[in-house]
């Protein structure tokens, strides 16, 4: 019970630390539901065990040592979040209370058949890194969707809060991490328009700041505006279906078997020469090079 | 009369795209009161069956798997066709549950034909292993279809399926109005205008909506069905409607799966992202072009090694302990009768029998073994990696599975063709099937070769087996430029899943192909010795003075030209009964025991002669049953006799080619 607490507060402390350097003794009491008093007792006891240092009427920070164990909780959350969605088929709003139970019991051996289980996923689902086995963690660069210009795009990689009803929302607007939108119109008042796969989305300032994001360089904006055949994607790529340029009677059977305008494909092996391999649909289909080079697609660009 | 009117019995069609384990819950469901035909006017396999409940009786009746209901292919006509003119009291949906997605576009095209639905969602247990979760009742209520969630090959949820057949049956549901392409207006507005130019009885029996509908789809028989009906002028507005609406075809597709999406958003949800499934860790080996390909010689290899180190000791046993003893027991009680009447039972009738029988085995194992990787999902893989091979001879790799199946006999490959949508391709692949090696001829090739070539037997075999690749190789290159024109024809075909399989499916498949065997080229094979018999024993005298004897003599001179005498041109045409044969009918010309037989052989033919036999006797035309399925399969006289041609020609000229090379060599 006693290192769950301590691991709690060091959880806090490192998000807490993004922004804010040293971290008010408030700040903490609000984000972990207890009283000040009680802050300040636990900030005198980690001192006295060198994971924080801790200052009266400013605040606390990560000593090395705090900030190792600090990421490893994360580590264990954000692992724990991922195979509750992927694996247990959790919704993705309710993962980050559970997640935050499980993350205090977790073994080191456990928390290393999660890893291996979930293999190179390295965001949790809320797009937050997933830091490595050694601690490190590969930040991500970027900024509220507030904060970019009308016209550029940009792919979302992070929702910057868990509230339940935050994720619902946006599960509701398709905008996930991985979606790439362009802003189209901002207001005064902190509000903007986006849009994504061809529909204008309305967001609310309080919305906006929420989703950090990624400019898209326009060079990858171009190389996925442009149009090629299916055959043309590598292995591992994936593309949008955009049209056909192949006879009627090849048309019927593409659609029918799923190759509909606006359908997702991913390249699943491309040899360069000989029949292709993809998945449309859920579903493994086989394709000659001679309809793959009929299908007309854009790059779905691995830029989120 | 009374009884007659007490009977209650409803039609159940059952629909579903392929890989869904639709025969699966079919063979569940009926059992063994199935009746097997052919689709009227069709070389489609149909399959129906009865099943009784109370007081009800369910007659079903197996719809070909399709994908959807545009038609693009026989399957797809006669599924509609029948949803329309069958009238069916109630359509089954079988879906795979783990590609929910996919699957209910059909549905979306069931829907528009067949008010009357039941979705059986079938494989539950994979999609949750693919991490899916699907509401039912959600799926249910969105759809308004009752679904019934099932796992056919673990028997689950078919009681449930029957209930609700007995449901729809006490309690029909109302004709619901699902509309998900009108939804659009603008899609709308051109359908309703195609409808207006059809004139009442012009696509009798389609409904006339669904009708306009297809026409925008491009659907090639509904055009041509109403260009039929409608007058010149009439039929010139339509078409010029539907030319500036070409685009109408992927509109509707994409309403499908937009309706399609909305549902399955309510339903399922989604299956994680970036886990990689165990198929695709498979299939990353088994497509792979180098490895894929060293992985099928590994796999094929294995089989043809299980096959003939089991198979060939059933069969000899069954040769010596069944038909040897049988013809004596014959021979002994019948001394009393005229000889010719155990003459005829014992070498006409008994031998015919005997080679049927003789091989069923290596056939029955043969034919295990296919449908067992054909119930894994790695037949489809095969097709796959040999692709961009027989794009060489203007084929797809879906034509390699029924060349493979060729390998056990001709005669079920050459049925096998059937999978194969383009009707060129398929007619192609029917003429290059007699030329595999089957289980007949290399027999006799193992024979032939091991009494002349003695420690090099096997690398001779092995070489004429090549030989006759490359001949069909050849003969694909040359059918497909010059007979049939140089088009070529795409793939385009699902993969599915890898699963363990089930052994009632695959016993049930094996043991359909083995009846198939023995009805078609059994029969045939029967009368065909009865005939080579009749042949052979008179006018009398002898077989020396026999008619076969006279044809030989007659057939001497050409013999001459590959060193083969009349002997052996006898062998090689009773091969025509069955390819084995020719080892019979060496026995009774030259010799009784197989050493004997051996020992003459060596006496009578030089080695390049030998070479010559095993040559021609890989490419002669094939038996009489395949001739027979031949024809069956390409309904056509003119094929068959080109097929039949093309063999002989290329047979003996081949033949001559090897016996003078081969002679001038060993000089």
């Amino acid at each position: 019970m006693e290192s769950e607490r301590v691991e709690e507060y060091l959880e806090a402390m490192y998000k807490r630390q993004k922004t804010e350097i040293p971290v008010s003794t408030s700040g903490l009491a609000k984000d972990l539901k207890v009283s000040l008093p009680a802050v300040t007792d636990m900030l005198r006891r980690l001192e006295s065990e060198g994971l924080v240092e801790y200052r009266a009427h400013q605040g606390a920070v990560l000593t090395a040592r705090g900030n190792e164990r600090a990421v490893s909780v994360v580590r264990r959350h954000r692992l724990w979040e991922r195979f509750l969605t992927n694996i247990l088929g959790v919704k993705w709003d309710r993962v980050h209370r559970e997640a935050c139970r499980l993350e205090h019991a977790t073994s080191p051996e456990t928390e290393e058949k999660l890893a291996s289980l979930l293999g190179n996923i390295d965001t949790c689902p809320h797009g937050y890194p997933i830091p490595d086995k050694n601690g490190n963690i590969k930040e991500q660069e970027v900024m509220p969707l507030s904060k970019f210009e009308v016209g550029q795009s940009v792919c979302i990689l992070t929702i910057a809060d868990e509230a339940p009803q935050l994720l619902r929302n946006i599960d509701k607007l398709g905008l996930r991490p991985g979606t790439v939108v362009t802003l189209t119109k901002k207001d005064s008042n902190g509000s903007l328009e986006v849009e994504a796969g061809g529909e204008r989305l309305w967001l609310e300032k309080e919305t906006a700041v929420l989703l950090l994001a990624k400019l898209v360089s326009a060079e990858d904006k171009t190389a996925m505006a442009e149009e090629i055949s299916i055959s043309r994607l590598a292995s591992g790529e994936s593309g949008i279906v955009k049209s056909y340029t192949g006879g009627r009677g090849m048309l019927g059977r593409c659609l029918s078997m799923g190759f509909t305008p606006g359908s997702l494909v991913r390249m699943l092996e491309n040899f360069g020469s000989g029949p292709v391999l993809v998945k449309v649909h859920d579903t493994e289909v086989a394709l000659g090079r001679g309809i793959a080079e009929k299908i007309v697609v854009t790059r779905n660009k691995g830029v989120c | 009369m009374l009884e007659k009117s007490d009977e209650k019995s409803i039609v159940v069609a059952l629909a579903g795209p392929p890989n869904v384990g639709k025969s699966t819950v079919f063979n569940l469901l009926t059992g063994l009161s199935q009746h097997v035909g052919n689709w009227p006017g069709k070389t489609v396999e149909q399959k129906t069956g009865v099943l009784r409940r109370d007081s009800l009786t369910m007659n079903f009746v197996d719809l070909p798997g399709t994908y959807s209901l545009t038609a693009n292919s026989a399957e797809e006509q006669i599924a509609r066709d029948y949803l329309v003119k069958g009238k069916p009291g109630v359509v089954v949906a079988v879906l795979n549950a783990a590609s929910l997605e996919r699957n209910l576009y059909l549905v979306a095209e069931l829907i528009e034909l067949a008010p009357r639905l039941i979705i059986a969602l079938n494989m539950t247990d994979v999609a949750q292993q693919q991490g899916m979760k699907i509401d039912y009742k959600a799926l249910e209520s969105a759809l308004n279809i009752p679904v019934i969630p099932m796992v056919a090959n673990k028997n689950q949820g078919l009681n449930e399926l029957v209930r609700a057949i007995e449901h729809e049956f006490n309690w029909p549901m109302k004709s619901r109005d699902v509309k998900h392409v009108e939804a659009d207006t603008e899609i709308k507005g051109v359908i309703d205008h195609v409808e207006g130019l059809l004139t009442d009885d012009s696509t009798t029996p389609y409904p006339g909506h669904w009708a306009a509908t297809k026409l925008l789809e491009g659907d090639e028989q509904i055009s041509k069905l109403v260009r039929q009906r409608l007058s010149p002028a009439q039929w010139s507005t339509l078409d010029s409607l539907l030319k500036e609406n070409e685009s109408a075809a992927v509109t509707i597709a994409t309403l499908r799966f937009e309706w399609v999406e909305k549902v399955v958003a309510v339903a399922q949800e989604k299956p994680p992202l970036g886990q990689v499934s165990l198929t695709e860790r498979l299939d990353r080996a088994a497509t792979h072009p180098i490895l894929g390909l060293v992985i099928l010689l590994g796999v094929m290899g294995l089989v043809f090694w299980l096959v003939y180190s089991l198979g060939v000791p059933i069969q000899r046993f069954l040769e010596v302990s069944l038909i040897e003893r049988t013809r004596e027991i014959v021979y002994n009680t019948l001394h009393f009768m005229p000889g010719w009447v155990s003459s005829f039972l014992g070498d006409g009738i008994l031998s015919g029998v005997g080679t049927v029988l003789t091989f069923i085995p290596i056939l029955f194992l043969f034919f295990l073994a296919w449908a067992f990787l054909e119930d894994t999902g790695y037949v489809a893989r095969v097709a796959f990696v040999t692709d961009r091979f027989m794009h060489l001879i203007g084929l797809h790799g879906k034509s390699v599975l029924p060349l493979i199946l060729g390998f056990g006999c001709n005669v079920p490959a050459v049925m096998g063709t059937r999978i194969i949508e383009s009707e060129r391709a398929r007619l192609l692949t029917i003429l290059l099937t007699p030329l595999i090696p089957c289980t007949g001829r290399l027999a006799v090739v193992a024979l032939i070769a091991a009494a002349f070539f003695g420690s090099q037997a096997t690398l001779v075999s092995i070489s004429i087996i090549l030989f006759s690749l490359l001949m069909l190789v050849i003969s694909g290159l040359i059918m497909n430029r010059f007979v049939l024109g140089g088009e070529r024809t795409a793939l385009i075909m699902e993969l599915p899943l890898y699963h363990s399989p089930n052994l009632r499916l695959t016993l049930l498949v094996t043991w359909q192909r083995i009846v198939a065997f023995i009805k078609r080229a059994g029969t045939i094979i029967l009368i065909v010795s009865v005939f080579v018999w009749l042949l052979s024993s008179f006018p009398g005298g002898g077989i020396e003075e026999s008619f076969l004897a006279q044809i030989g003599r007659w057939l001497e001179p050409l013999g001459r030209l590959m060193g083969l005498n009349w002997q052996m041109m006898v062998a090689l045409l009773s091969s025509f009964v069955a390819k084995e044969n020719t080892i019979a009918t060496l026995g009774v010309l030259i010799g009784g025991s197989k050493a004997g037989l051996i020992q003459a052989l060596r006496e009578m033919l030089v080695p390049a002669s030998a070479l010559a036999f095993l040559v021609i006797q890989v490419l002669f035309i094939p038996c009489a049953a395949t001739v027979a399925v031949v024809h069956q399969e390409t309904r056509s006289w003119r094929w068959t006799a080109f097929s039949i041609g093309f063999q002989l020609a290329l047979s003996f000229s081949m033949a001559i080619l090897v016996f003078q090379v081969a002679r001038l060599a060993m000089l």
